[in-house]
């Protein structure tokens, strides 16, 4: 993750590990039957890709600006994006077809998924000093 | 001793609880803060080396969808909070 400074290949690679990893819990909970939290799963995910793109969008605008006033567009797109956090929670918790902490655990997977790829490279980094040291 | 009725108990219980969804919404307002401050820096490094730019927009997605998940982790205890208490 470390070596890639293309934002649109790191994208890709984030989404490709978020899906694959996302496949164990939607597979099991079709297996036993759980269609709500695969819904809830799946509409926190959709959710999260798309405000991860979302986020890149702003970022690319904010680079093009002032440095404060890049801040307070920052901010402001923050508490929008907060907003639409609230209504995509709010809305797995009236439906009963959502599953809530299916929905959160959805919306978290790509931050999840980014602090394991930074343990892995961390590990990877010990490991190999460690290695280099013995040889 | 004071005994309270059911129906005050269930009252302060559910106050309370919507009281702590109102503090735990405070916890939202810090990295709105932080990702501000971070966009500013990065702007100033871009224009600095403009060459970086690529390797500063990677660290800047990347931390501002890590730093945002504190406030939504305090949205969640929120709307715990609120539907089911």
């Amino acid at each position: 993750m470390k070596n890639i400074d293309d934002p649109q290949k790191l994208q890709k690679e984030i989404l490709k590990i978020t899906y694959l990893i996302s496949l164990l819990p939607i597979i099991s909970s079709l297996l036993f039957g759980e269609y709500d939290i695969t819904l809830g799963f799946v509409f926190g995910l959709v959710i999260a890709t798309l405000l991860l793109r979302l986020k890149y969008n702003n970022i690319i605008r904010a680079l093009s600006m002032e440095e404060d006033s890049a801040e307070k567009f920052i901010r402001n797109r923050y508490f929008i994006e907060y907003a639409l956090y609230f209504v995509v929670l709010f809305s797995a918790a009236k439906n009963a077809n959502l599953n809530f902490l299916a929905a959160a655990v959805g919306l978290f997977m790509i931050k999840f998924v980014v602090i394991l790829m930074s343990i892995v490279d961390l590990l990877k980094d010990t490991f190999q000093r460690k290695f280099d040291e013995y040889k | 001793m004071v005994e309270f009725s059911p129906e005050v108990i269930d009252t302060v219980i559910r106050a309370s609880a919507l009281l702590g969804a109102g503090f735990a919404m405070i916890a939202g307002i810090g990295p709105g803060i932080g990702q501000g401050y971070a966009a500013g820096k990065a702007v100033e490094s871009v224009a600095r080396d403009p060459e970086a730019r690529g390797n500063i927009i990677t660290t800047m997605l990347l931390g501002q969808a890590v730093a945002e998940s504190t406030g939504i982790y305090s949205l969640v205890i929120a709307i715990v909070l609120i539907f089911t208490i």
